[in-house]
């Protein structure tokens, strides 16, 4: 019986099996949560259309490993096999990016500006715009997701991978957070 | 807040789409139009309308729908302890009809199977090719003994469809005193929403919390065994909420009398096998079933009360070119006890297999491998959600459950031998990404 289930897993796990499933058929399993086209209209759920393939793609193996913490996407990526990661890395980081601008107060751009000019910079530019594998796009990415994540990079008890994200996250002032966060989500381009 | 710019957004959004969609426009230009009609405007109908579109523009698909405006039933039970504005969860049509879809706000009276139409009750009849069957489910008022369909909708509200029955019970829960008892009556499964009655009363806990109701009490009576994310939802009532001996939650199972099998609404009293219980809020969730229309069709093969559809397709076991998603049909690896959940995500997911198989049908291509996901958020306070997932795929024709890529929110952290407790961030951010979920998937499926 064990033997049974393990050949099973394993014709899963194998990317010979998974020819047969399309990769738009996979990818329109992903649009319930990030949106049609990888546009994602919930404030919470990041846009992920456009983004570069070898951040989506270490992102995604980092959840399926356990080398990154989740609170629901470690779960579901550990259902697909190696070979569907890189395929759906590949189908998003397709896509066109579309920012969606959020308007923020002036001050608190103000405040936004300082707070990047300070901590984010130097790897995300002053858009936000200019990605490479270790810094996805942001411009006119969700405030309140970026948020999110800034908290998960904060928080002691929340495995995150990036010790120089995890450095700076750290050392930034609770109010700097939120306030870049919408600094990035103000972003158009 | 961060007001955005809306028009802007959906522009770009539609660019996005249109732009990288794989659509085949004209594919069939000589051919007349695949005929496709849709029967329920829910989560399931919506998204299988919308992707037949999307996939092939060429189709002609019309969708009947009795309501002008849908009400999600996800995160509904934040409407009942007053915490979400009912808004929030409603949306109406136009966004399908943008997209080409005929939406005829109707009641389907008759399907005749085979001369492939569908009779409404204003006198109208249309022709399909393939039928996709989304009605949701009905209830079965005659298993609870003194409940009536007219006794919900006044004294005794199911609330287990999003709309007036929902406010109806915010309404009650508002006036219950101090010290009152809230009863939720859960049906024997499988029902619509498993988690849905444990959320339900996590819910209406917070409300009587923060609104000077300590002493009040919520009673689950059930007439299962257990249920889902049992050990999510004891912990966190156990916590929030105090629970069992002297806590403000109780839960009584099956085995321990707890199946109501009548209620007297005079006395609001509902009765067990061999108790009684009085509550100042009675919340009876009848038994329910496939939606009538799919009932009437003969189509319910399951118990009576599921229709059974084939694994690759869902086209009914029962009926050629009939499909049948959502609420209303069973499915997933009944052996293993791992039966599809009865989800607005699932019927979703259902909806897409059905669009893509339906394309590739009417193109003459082979038909693509399926795939079913499931994501169910519980939101259970402010800052304490957790979730389930589910992952099926289609093998040698069967439905097979792949548990790598399904599962609960972790309970603990740390080692069986040494449980340590989950940060509070995990919980935190499923609240979150319960609202984002829900923001999505409404326009996922209606826009």
């Amino acid at each position: 019986m064990r033997k049974v289930a393990l050949v099973v897993a394993l014709f899963w796990l194998s990317g010979a099996a998974m020819a047969a499933i399309e990769i738009d058929v996979l990818a329109r399993t992903c649009n319930n949560c990030h949106g049609v086209s990888g546009v994602s209209v919930g404030t919470s759920m990041p846009s992920i259309g456009g983004l570069p393939r070898e951040y989506l793609k270490n992102v995604m193996k980092q959840w399926k490993y356990d080398e990154r913490g989740a609170a629901t996407m470690n779960r579901i990526v550990k259902g697909f096999s190696d070979d569907e990661i890189d395929a759906l890395a590949v189908y998003f980081s397709k896509k066109r990016w579309v920012p969606v601008p959020q308007s923020v107060s002036a001050s608190l751009l103000a405040k936004g500006k300082d707070a990047i000019s300070e901590n984010c910079e130097d790897c995300h530019g002053l858009t936000g715009s200019d990605p490479d594998e270790d810094a996805p796009k942001i411009n006119g990415q969700w405030a309140k997701y970026m948020q999110l994540e800034l908290e998960k990079y904060r928080d002691e008890g929340f495995k995150m991978p990036h010790r120089k994200m995890k450095k700076t996250a750290r050392k930034m002032k609770q109010a700097d957070v939120p306030a870049a966060a919408h600094y990035y989500g103000a972003q158009s381009k | 807040m961060h007001a955005i710019d809306r028009r802007g957004f959906i522009k770009a959004l539609a660019v996005a789409s249109s732009a990288s969609i794989l659509s085949i426009p004209n594919a069939h230009a000589a051919k007349p139009r695949a005929r496709v009609v849709v029967v329920g405007g829910g989560f399931g109908g919506a998204t299988a309308a919308k992707y037949l579109r999307l996939l092939d523009a060429s189709i002609d698909v019309t969708l009947i729908e009795r309501e002008a405006v849908y009400t999600s039933c996800p995160l509904s039970n934040e409407v009942i302890s007053g915490d979400r504005a009912i808004k929030t969860l409603q949306i109406g049509y136009k966004g399908l009809q943008k997209r080409g879809i005929k939406v005829v706000q109707d009641a389907v009276t008759l399907i005749d199977p085979v001369k492939k139409t569908v009779a409404t009750a204003s006198g109208n009849s249309f022709s399909y090719d393939a039928l996709v069957l989304s009605p949701g489910v009905d209830f079965n008022y005659g298993a609870v003994a003194g409940l009536t369909e007219q006794l919900a909708q006044t004294r005794l509200p199911h609330a287990w469809k999003a709309g007036p029955q929902t406010l109806l019970l915010q309404k009650q829960l508002a006036a219950m005193p101090d010290g009152g008892t809230f009863i939720i009556a859960v049906p024997p499964g499988p029902f619509r929403c498993p988690p849905g009655p444990y959320e339900r009363a996590a819910q209406v806990a917070l409300h009587c919390k923060h609104h000077g109701k300590k002493k009040a009490k919520v009673l689950i009576l059930d007439a299962n065994d257990s249920f889902s994310k049992k050990a999510l939802f004891e912990q966190a009532w156990k916590e929030l909420y105090g629970y069992g001996e002297g806590g403000m939650i109780e839960w009584v199972s099956g085995s321990n009398d707890g199946k109501v099998e009548r209620v007297d609404p005079e006395s609001m009293t509902c009765y067990t096998g061999f108790g009684e219980h009085k509550g100042d809020v009675v919340n009876i969730i009848p038994p329910h079933h496939a939606g009538k229309i799919a009932k009437d069709l003969g189509l319910a093969s399951f118990k009576d009360r599921w229709c059974e559809v084939k694994p690759d397709s869902m086209e009914s076991i029962k009926a050629k070119d009939i499909y049948v998603i959502g609420d209303a049909c069973i499915g997933g690896e009944l052996a293993s006890n791992n039966a599809f959940p009865k989800s607005a995500h699932m019927a979703m997911s259902q909806a897409k297999v059905v669009a893509a198989n339906l394309v590739a049908k009417f193109n003459a291509l082979p038909a693509p491998q399926a795939i079913y996901t499931n994501t169910c958020y519980s939101v259970v306070a402010h800052d304490w959600g957790f979730s389930v997932v589910h992952l099926y795929r289609v093998r040698d024709g069967q439905w097979v459950y792949i548990k790598e890529g399904s599962g609960i929110s972790p309970v603990t952290f740390g080692t069986k031998e040494k449980p340590e407790p989950v940060p509070r961030i995990y919980r935190r951010l499923e609240v979150e990404y319960a609202d984002g979920w829900l923001r999505n998937v409404m326009a996922d499926a209606f826009t």
